[in-house]
């Protein structure tokens, strides 16, 4: 019974640092600014946004969902 | 009622009073000394979360919809179920494309798990598992096998062959083994290694020929409920979504969780990568959908209206990352402006929840999949 205790105790005890140690690096981890990081955010919608088929569309015959050819399969 | 000059004081209690009074004096002891150093640490902890939050708020100058105000607003949006792929039986759980942007491998609650052909709508390749639930598939890189898994605790990898006569159950790899259900798989860059998650509250990576696990990944406090990789270019990281309200990020060589994020009020049911692989969305219980700068290492927005009060199921990006879309429980699929923080589109057409969603990869389109026993393809 003593040694189960002492095994509990250990245990939570590992456990505690671990915890200690990953809130220290998650803690001290470098950042950037949320201006600067909506920044490259929006850049990178800028730079893409031109070949989104879904907000500037492609002609529909590019679009293989959107054109209305039906597809057949040779069996 | 104190016994001994170091025994603990009334706010922690001795650990068991039937045994001793010698046997109990020196457990006191080790225990005194033990709920010290446990106490101390938890003491250490809490303040360190704090640092934690004092450090974040430092760098929160601005909100996203703020900078984004100088962004033309989007156009109108003409959205519509463009296919309709029928044949499962049952609640469809799971879906993925494979990279050839046709292809279409979903699962299924009664166990089958079909391959479709999303240009013709027409099935390719049908096994029916020997569990049922199957919440997990996903499409191998090359195109040339499906992973998938559930209530059976496995991730199993099925090659897929064109040969009529074969058996596609017959070739069956076991390869993931969890002590609960698997929520989610991936294929990593190649059709070597899987990524899975697990109601058991790990993830862990896997060699698809050997089977042997390769690095596991603890620290979620509940059921892991999904998992994204980052892009490719971004390096070798992934997220995780689970019960315990957290997003986790992870390092896939260490083992070792990098950041954690822990804002939804409820389950996370969907994360996925930004994709510039700088941010990640997330799905939750909570009806909101979030998104997470990982270089800010905060929450930058929340998408999310008081008339939305069903749990989202899955979300995923459109190619350039400005559209968001969200399956939800109450059967319908909202569309965020990612930067403004609004919605732009409401689809209708499901019959039931939306538990799965995934944009093509060329973004020319995005597949869901339902309660309704039914995928649709929208674009």
């Amino acid at each position: 019974m003593k040694e189960i205790m002492s095994n509990n105790n250990t245990t939570n005890i590992s456990q505690a640092r671990k915890a200690v140690e990953q809130l220290k690096m998650e803690a001290y981890m470098d950042r950037i600014k949320v201006s600067k990081a909506a920044a490259d955010l929006l850049a990178y919608c800028d730079a893409h946004i031109g070949e989104d088929p879904l907000i500037i569309p492609v002609p529909a015959s590019e679009n293989p969902f959107r054109e209305k050819k039906f597809f057949c399969t040779i069996l | 009622r104190r016994e001994h000059p170091w025994e603990p004081g009334p706010q922690t209690p001795p650990p068991c009073l039937s045994l001793p009074a010698s046997c109990r004096a020196k457990m006191a002891t080790e225990g005194l000394h033990e709920n010290e150093t446990l106490a101390s640490l938890k003491g250490e902890a809490e303040s360190l979360k704090g640092r934690l939050e004092e450090e974040r708020a430092k760098l929160h100058d601005v909100e996203l919809h703020q900078v984004a105000e100088r962004v033309e607003a989007l156009g109108q949006f003409v959205m519509k179920t463009r296919r309709t792929l029928k044949g499962h039986g049952n609640k469809v759980l799971c879906m993925d494309w494979c990279k050839d942007k046709r292809r279409i491998v979903s699962s299924s609650q009664d166990g089958k798990v079909i391959v479709w052909d999303s240009f013709t709508t027409n099935k390719e390749h049908a096994v029916t598992m020997p569990c049922t639930w199957v919440m997990a598939c996903a499409y191998a890189p090359s195109g040339c096998a499906i992973a998938c898994g559930g209530l059976d605790n496995k991730c199993s990898v099925y090659p897929l062959t064109f040969d009529k006569n074969e058996n596609m159950a017959a070739k069956k790899k076991s390869v993931a083994m969890h002590t609960n259900y698997l929520s989610a798989c991936s294929f990593t860059n190649s059709d070597m290694q899987i990524l899975t998650a697990s109601g058991d509250g790990t993830c862990a990576l896997w060699d698809v020929e050997s089977g042997q696990l390769l690095q596991s990944f603890h620290g979620h406090g509940a059921d892991v409920l999904c998992l994204d990789l980052a892009p490719s270019e971004t390096g070798n990281t992934f997220v995780s979504g689970g019960c315990d309200k957290k997003a986790m990020v992870w390092d896939m060589r260490s083992g070792q969780c990098i950041q954690s994020f822990e804002t939804h009020e409820s389950d996370i049911n969907s994360v996925r990568y930004y994709p510039s692989g700088d941010a990640f969305a997330s799905g939750s219980d909570d009806a909101t959908c979030r998104l997470y700068d990982l270089r800010a290492d905060r929450e930058v927005a929340i998408y999310s209206k008081e008339s939305i009060i069903f749990g989202a199921s899955s979300v995923d990006f459109s190619l350039s990352g400005r559209l968001l879309f969200g399956g939800y429980n109450d059967y319908t699929i909202n569309v965020w402006d990612v930067l403004k923080g609004s919605r732009v589109s409401i689809l209708f057409g499901h019959e039931n929840r939306v538990s799965t969603l995934r944009v093509s990869p060329d973004g020319t389109a995005f597949c869901s999949g339902s309660w309704d026993h039914t995928l649709r393809i929208w674009a």
